[in-house]
């Protein structure tokens, strides 16, 4: 038989899912994860969420972007073999425009690979936790259940207003 | 909301295959053309000196332009907060992409022999040749290519949490296909969290990036010596120009959607409203440059930039200037009649007409200067052959079917976002009476 990891709560308000939460909160419930057709930043705050690491990764893309195509420009125009103009080499001031290119690029290019690896994505399979209805109008709560704690999480679930709990299998 | 929304997507009315396919045919005729032109040359086009700089940098300024808006309305209006950016950002943003890939086609076309274009491309090479990072064609290659990879990100990062709400409504090969480009998106609080963090700063980057590119393009002019070109004031002139010409082929492209989809009540008047609103803004920051380039080439007391804005006036292109002038400044401020802005059939007939002024402006100022320069013994008119005239109607033709294809298999309304607008819905009993819902 599968392992139960716990049970899956159905809202069809996003009210009735805070009021959840607080209260799973309170119990010190472990709540796996929630469903949400929305971005609703108070999901967010009970959940207790620190800043996202995705800046970071903006930050350093874009460090390594600006930095990187100058280089690049430093490079090449140091490689000129043919420097007949009298003009100086290295010509800092048209460089701003690859280093902002640069910055710019490589930021965005992090931001979203560190986005989706840090959403836990690409997956192939969707998790058994998964309703259609998370991406049209229902909002779910899945909450890890030890033994003994199921009557006490079903019964959170159901006074907050979940118009549907079920088991989900590992 | 879901199936609002997604109905857009159940399959298409025979008118719809039979569009898509006239389209379709052009722009095979277009790229047919094009290849005869690689092969024959570019003799066969109008070129000739010294309007070397003609309609393909036309198309390639006036294509850039339209790709402004898109980011433009999405990322900025998203830092602005501004609600009515929810209706019209997808398809805009769509428009920017569209329009971008087709722009970045014209600088190959115009450049000829095509087959050595990776020149420019800087990597070690036994020529020991590198591109010039001074040069304003680099700059414009970098901006360009960065713009077209931040706004396909940008655009893809909004369609995700929709394409999984079109996989779940999906059976068969179709739920594979959006399944795979969802990424497996489940909207958990972990997945929100980050994606709400990563649409924040991609808007933020994405907002000095469409200034910067427009800027980038201008540069290519504004770096030369030619009378017309060589100008300080042309980076905001053409952002406010970019911006203006990309806000019309929102009109343009959002009126008729919103009829043949029933999106009366996504795109609401309003939104059309608003946009009508701030093309009056940018129209009159285009007039005021107008004025200050004619100012500046009386002030300057330079002849040469004397002849060329008289000419530009008043020569043989006079009438691009003129159409350009009643288009971009005149038109727009019809506007400021509210029975005009509330009218679809104002709305999309001056929309046209700011777009057909934006083409033109770009023909008077590329095209117009080129034509006469310092020395009258350099003196020469452009004329356009069947060739650039076919492939320019293939590029047009090419934006439109790219966009049918859009609106067909895409939601062209970012689904999550209008039903964070209707939050109250989703509330519990005691909100539901609060807001009235």
């Amino acid at each position: 038989m599968a392992r139960n990891p716990g049970l899956l709560g159905i809202f069809p308000y996003l009210d009735d899912l805070l009021a959840a939460l607080r209260n799973l909160k309170e119990a010190r419930s472990n709540i796996l994860a929630v469903f949400s057709p929305i971005h609703f930043s108070e999901i967010q705050v009970i959940m207790g969420y620190k800043p996202s690491l995705v800046r970071y990764f903006a930050l350093i893309g874009g460090i390594l972007g600006g930095t990187g195509l100058v280089s690049l420009a430093v490079y090449a125009h140091l490689s000129f073999r043919l420097n007949t103009g009298g003009k100086p080499v290295l010509a800092w001031i048209p460089f701003v425009v690859p280093f902002f290119e640069g910055t710019v690029l490589l930021a965005v290019i992090f931001t979203v690979v560190a986005w989706v690896l840090k959403g836990r994505l690409p997956r192939v399979r969707l998790t058994s936790a998964y309703d259609p209805r998370f991406s049209e109008d229902r909002f779910g709560v899945l909450v890890a259940c030890k033994d003994g704690e199921r009557d006490t999480i079903l019964k959170i679930l159901k006074d907050a207003g979940a118009e549907e709990v079920r088991d989900v299998a590992g | 909301m879901n199936q609002e929304i997604l109905r857009t997507l159940s399959p298409a009315s025979r008118h719809y295959y039979l569009v898509v396919g006239l389209l379709f045919l052009v722009v095979m005729a277009g790229a047919v053309i094009w290849y005869y032109q690689i092969v024959t040359g570019l003799g066969v086009t109008g070129l000739l000196h010294p309007t070397m700089w003609a309609p393909y940098l036309v198309q390639f300024v006036f294509w850039i332009g339209i790709a402004h808006s898109g980011t433009l309305i999405s990322a900025i209006l998203y830092l602005f907060r501004a609600r009515w950016r929810t209706a019209i950002a997808r398809s805009s943003e769509a428009m920017t992409v569209f329009a971008v890939m087709i722009a970045g086609l014209f600088p190959f076309i115009h450049l000829g022999r095509v087959w050595i274009f990776y020149w420019i491309i800087p990597y070690p090479n036994q020529r020991t040749l590198w591109p010039d990072f001074q040069s304003p064609l680099i700059f414009d290659f970098l901006a360009i290519s960065t713009y077209l990879t931040v706004s396909v990100l940008f655009w893809f990062t909004g369609l995700i949490p929709d394409l999984a709400a079109v996989r779940d409504r999906s059976q068969g090969i179709r739920r594979k296909i959006y399944g795979f480009f969802s990424l497996g998106w489940t909207g958990t609080d972990r997945q929100w969290h980050h994606y709400g963090t990563a649409y924040l700063l991609l808007a933020g980057l994405a907002t000095p990036l469409v200034i910067s590119v427009h800027s980038v393009v201008s540069w290519d002019f504004a770096l030369a010596i030619i009378p017309g070109y060589h100008s300080t004031i042309f980076a905001p002139y053409f952002v406010a120009g970019a911006i203006h010409s990309g806000l019309a082929m929102v009109l343009t492209l959002l009126i008729p959607l919103r009829r043949i989809f029933r999106f009366e009540k996504i795109i609401t008047l309003k939104d059309l409203e608003s946009i009508a609103k701030t093309t009056i803004l940018t129209g009159l920051i285009i007039g005021y440059s107008y004025i200050i380039e004619f100012f500046m080439a009386w002030y300057s007391g330079n002849i040469f930039e004397k002849q060329t804005f008289l000419f530009r006036a008043i020569g043989h292109y006079g009438l691009m200037f003129w159409i350009m002038v009643v288009g971009n400044v005149v038109a727009p401020l019809l506007f400021f009649c509210k029975k005009i802005r509330t009218s679809l059939g104002w709305l999309f007939a001056l929309a046209i007409l700011i777009n057909v002024g934006m083409w033109t402006e770009r023909f008077a100022i590329i095209i117009g200067s080129m034509a006469q320069d310092f020395l009258p013994y350099n003196w020469g008119f452009y004329t356009p052959r069947w060739v650039e005239i076919s492939i320019i109607a293939g590029s047009f033709c090419l934006f439109l079917f790219l966009f049918l294809l859009f609106a067909k298999f895409l939601p062209s309304v970012s689904i999550a976002e209008v039903k964070e607008d209707i939050t109250p819905l989703h509330r519990g009993k005691g909100k539901r009476d609060h807001h009235g819902a």
